[in-house]
């Protein structure tokens, strides 16, 4: 296989990933700190268990998907050497946003979780806030970087005048709609991940709350989608094309699952009161499979170009690493023991939540 | 850009790197000794012990990870030159640390979810997969540092421009590429990234270096990944030890004695192969390879003789410590050689076109003999403190030596040896605070000689970043705002609320039982 292409399939295949645990993650810990502040505010032990059982989602997945953004890190340093050079030249600000919002969102995961119990609830709410809101500044970071690699407006302004850009990616016209469009993608997706979890367990309220979180933000991606859609055919001329011809099945497919979540979720919405929610067990999963397929429309649909500038495309092959031969056994190597990691979370994942060895109640 | 400002903040991420992994490399292994003992006697403390300091390792972990990535992305952002590195010499290291990183949070979950569930043998062995997948970890990212202090497959790269420095490997790189790169960033007055970011620049300037893996089978790097990890591990232990003893010291209750004698046993082990083998080679490692960080760490303004240090680090009782006097006289042999005679030498025009418009005639009349003496300068200035740091590094690991002795044999029964280790630990307070003491010292001899010795290792190889290659001017970020206050202010708070709010958290976990559930188990029905 041809070294640049592994480079972008890795890096693709990396993001993906990322994006799903993230999507999982970011919207299941936003409703955890809601249920943890609403368990102190109001006594009630159901929002107590609640939230503690959202937030087994987090402690089981956030440092695998953090393990998926240093993937993408090494593969854009060592595959695409230019495009790291000139992206942390340039987008110095966004990028120092989403590091330190990761700084602080991942220990505060594992403070939130280990200290639950053991401090004054009112400053353990405040530590899962700080928790939920750090996670949206990542992709505040991270996605004004996406935004200039479809319409390099600060690139342009740095590479023609030398003066960084400084916070003029977040003019970017294509910015706010994507970053509002992933805002809203991540707490539906969290909300229907957690009505799946708690359907497993047959907890009627809180599946109840995970489909009313998943559907309202979904039906704000009704209006947030299409403007997103509209500003790329304004903006990013090359990539609306992509999307809408050689990439239209996968939109096709994920506008029907988009159709087919919003009627599941309807669905359940009506089950609940008879108290049967065994429908929302396929929330989650169609939830996370349209995150997929947005990733693959947003970031795949550019091949065989990296950057886009309107109507024309700056190749792949522009921003690879021809310092060396890339020594491909190595990167099989390494791929074939990412498989290996993927098992043994997926098995860590299957006793944590399946069988439930991760208890509720910590062990005294 | 002003690079020096940004230094100490890559450091301070660094060293908050240095302090959290050390605990995940020591840290399993005292949990791997608590569930072997609940394994062999079927005693819940050890098991209650091991989920105590799985708590900790957790969050620790987490710390760990998230610094690493401070550092991951300190060197893609604020160093971008170092890119060019990772595309070549750190490139298999990295891709290869993927292996170990990705196994070793998975394992390491696994672990923890699985922890009481499963039988004490299979606890272990997913610890030990995650241990080793850890250690791999600090292998290659070790040798990847490695490389900065002695940049194997170099060649003689370095010694062309300053002959008192010895060859570095094979000669692994296509020299005029490697040149021209440098001497356009320098004649420019730009660092090296504003080269690097040019859309299609590595497809004009092709392939530059030949082995893709030479960085890996460095033997300085050898050495360091052993130095290293051990010293890791030894911090982590002498932590994990010095809570137990401080349990043991407020209470008196006999359990945590259990506790203790597996961690303090294994600690002298380690610190035995550490401090008097593995410190050994990595001294003459150090004298070989790196030759103004010796004579800055030996105080050597001046040649002069020691049979001690000459026979620990030369291997010869009669060999001069080489000072800063000899290295100066070697920057003679240059002799009136221009950096213009070198670019002619190596025929640099073509390459040098193939990097845009480059015109290097403002740098072409420097004597190579001047740069020779004022890198030598920049680095004397550092004697001091580099001095100082490295006999307090060896004072302290002394010190934490001598209690780990103690420790020992107050466990270990061996003739005369217990018994004098026994009125050793009377002598400073009795069992109770004896051992106490004995451990916060374990703490200071292996954090201070690690918190020294880093000093020494990345002060030492100044004025460059990669060792005779590139300064850190080459490297640094072009970026305005890296250097501003504001920036500045905003990392350095970030640090370090989040390295000390961390490490509080760490002893919340460690220390305080569960006092807020009753709300959590009235939902769950439980109580």
């Amino acid at each position: 296989m041809d070294a640049v292409f592994l480079g972008f399939a890795g890096l693709g295949l990396a993001v993906v990933l990322h994006v799903v645990f993230t999507a999982m993650t970011l919207g299941s810990g936003l409703l955890s700190a809601w249920a943890r502040h609403m368990a102190v505010k109001t006594n009630d032990g159901w929002y107590e268990l609640f939230a503690r059982k959202a937030f087994k989602i987090l402690i089981v997945s956030e440092l695998f998907s953090g393990v998926w953004g240093t993937i993408i890190t090494v593969f854009l340093a060592g595959f695409f050497t230019a495009l790291t050079t000139l992206a942390t030249n340039t987008l110095f600000i966004p990028i120092a946003i989403a590091i330190a919002a990761i700084m602080v969102r991942i220990p505060a995961i594992a403070i939130s979780w280990y200290t639950w119990g053991k401090i004054k609830p009112s400053t353990h709410v405040l530590i899962m806030w700080i928790m939920a809101i750090s996670g949206f500044f990542v992709p505040f970071g991270f996605r004004a970087v996406f935004a200039e690699i479809n319409y390099p407006m600060a690139v342009g302004h740095y590479l023609q005048t030398g003066l960084n850009p400084g916070f003029m990616p977040y003019a970017n016209p294509l910015f706010w709609t994507l970053y509002l469009h992933t805002v809203a993608a991540v707490i539906s997706t969290g909300g229907f991940v957690v009505a799946s979890l708690l359907a497993l367990e047959k907890d009627v309220r809180g599946v109840k709350v995970g489909v009313r979180v998943g559907l309202v933000l979904l039906l704000a991606q009704f209006a947030l989608g299409p403007l997103y859609w509209f500003s790329l055919g304004q903006y990013s001329p090359l990539l609306y094309e992509a999307v809408n011809t050689t990439y239209a099945p996968i939109l096709g497919v994920k506008l029907l699952i988009i159709a087919a979540l919003a009627v599941l979720a309807f669905k359940t919405l009506t089950s609940v009161k008879r108290g049967e929610v065994n429908v929302a067990k396929w929330l989650g999963p169609l939830a996370l499979s349209t995150v997929v397929l947005g990733e693959v429309l947003n970031d795949g649909a550019r091949y065989p170009n990296m950057v886009l500038i309107e109507k024309t495309g700056l190749p792949v092959e522009l921003f690879a690493n021809f310092y060396m031969e890339i020594p491909m056994p190595v990167v099989y190597v390494t791929l074939a023991f990412l498989g290996l990691s993927i098992a043994a979370f997926a098995a860590a994942a299957y006793f944590a939540i399946y069988k439930r060895f991760v208890a509720e109640v910590p062990e005294q | 850009m002003d690079e020096y400002v940004l230094m100490p903040l890559s450091a301070l991420g660094v060293y908050f790197h240095g302090v959290f992994v050390s605990l995940t490399f020591g840290l399993p292994v005292a949990i791997g000794a608590m569930l072997w003992k609940w394994w062999r006697s079927g005693e819940v403390i050890y098991l209650r012990a091991a989920r105590i300091m799985t708590a900790v390792l957790a969050v620790n972990f987490a710390l760990g990870a998230i610094f690493g990535t401070l550092v991951e992305f300190g060197l893609v952002q604020v160093w971008p030159g170092v890119n060019l590195a990772i595309a070549t010499f750190a490139f298999t290291p990295l891709v290869l640390e993927l292996i170990a990183f990705s196994n070793e949070v998975a394992f390491l979950i696994l672990f923890i979810v699985t922890l009481g569930k499963v039988r004490p043998p299979v606890s272990l062995a997913i610890l030990a997969v995650y241990a080793g997948f850890a250690y791999f970890s600090g292998v290659l990212i070790t040798a990847v540092n490695t490389w900065m202090q002695a940049p194997w497959g170099t060649g003689p790269l370095a010694q062309a421009l300053y002959p008192f420095m010895p060859e570095y490997g094979p000669l692994a790189i296509d020299v005029p590429k490697i040149v021209a790169l440098k001497v356009a960033a320098l004649a420019a007055g730009h660092p090296i990234s504003i080269l690097v970011q040019q859309p299609g620049l590595s497809g004009k300037v092709g392939v530059v270096l030949t082995d893709h893996a030479v960085a890996m089978y460095s033997p300085y790097a050898l050495v360091s990944i052993f130095h290293n990890i051990i010293g890791a591990t030894l911090i982590g232990l002498a932590v994990a030890l010095a809570g137990w003893s401080y349990r043991y010291f407020k209470t008196g209750d006999g359990k945590y004695l259990k506790i203790i004698t597996p961690i303090a046993t294994i600690f002298a082990v380690l610190f035995v192969i550490q401090a008097p083998i593995v410190a050994h080679f990595m001294g003459e490692a150090v004298a070989k390879y790196n030759p103004t960080k010796f004579a800055l760490i030996e105080g050597a303004k001046e040649t002069y003789y020691n049979p001690l240090i000459a026979w620990l680090a030369y291997g010869d009782p009669n060999h001069p410590i080489v000072g800063f006097d000899r290295l100066y006289a070697s920057c003679e042999k240059h002799g009136d050689t221009t950096l213009g005679d070198v670019a002619a030498a190596l025929g640099l025009g073509e390459y040098l076109s193939q990097l845009g418009d480059v015109d290097v005639s403002n740098v072409a009349a420097l004597k190579l003999r001047d740069l020779c003496v004022s890198d030598l300068q920049k680095a004397e200035s550092r004697m001091p403190l580099l001095h100082s740091a490295y006999y307090v590094k060896v004072t302290f690991a002394i010190l934490g030596g001598l209690a780990a002795a103690v420790l020992f044999f107050n466990f270990v029964k061996a003739p005369g040896l217990t018994a004098l280790a026994r009125k050793i630990v009377s002598a400073i307070g009795g069992e109770r605070r004896g051992l106490f003491l004995l451990a916060l010292l374990t703490v200071l001899g292996t954090v201070i000689p690690a918190v020294a010795g880093w000093a020494v290792r990345e002060i030492g190889r100044k004025p460059w970043s990669v060792y005779g290659l590139l300064y850190p001017s080459e490297l640094v970020t072009p970026v305005p705002y890296a250097t501003s206050p504001g920036f500045l202010a905003f990392a350095y708070l970030t640090i370090l609320a989040i390295g000390f709010g961390g490490l509080y958290a760490m002893y919340l976990v460690a220390t305080r039982e569960f006092k807020f559930l009753e709300l959590l188990k009235k939902g769950a029905g439980v109580g």
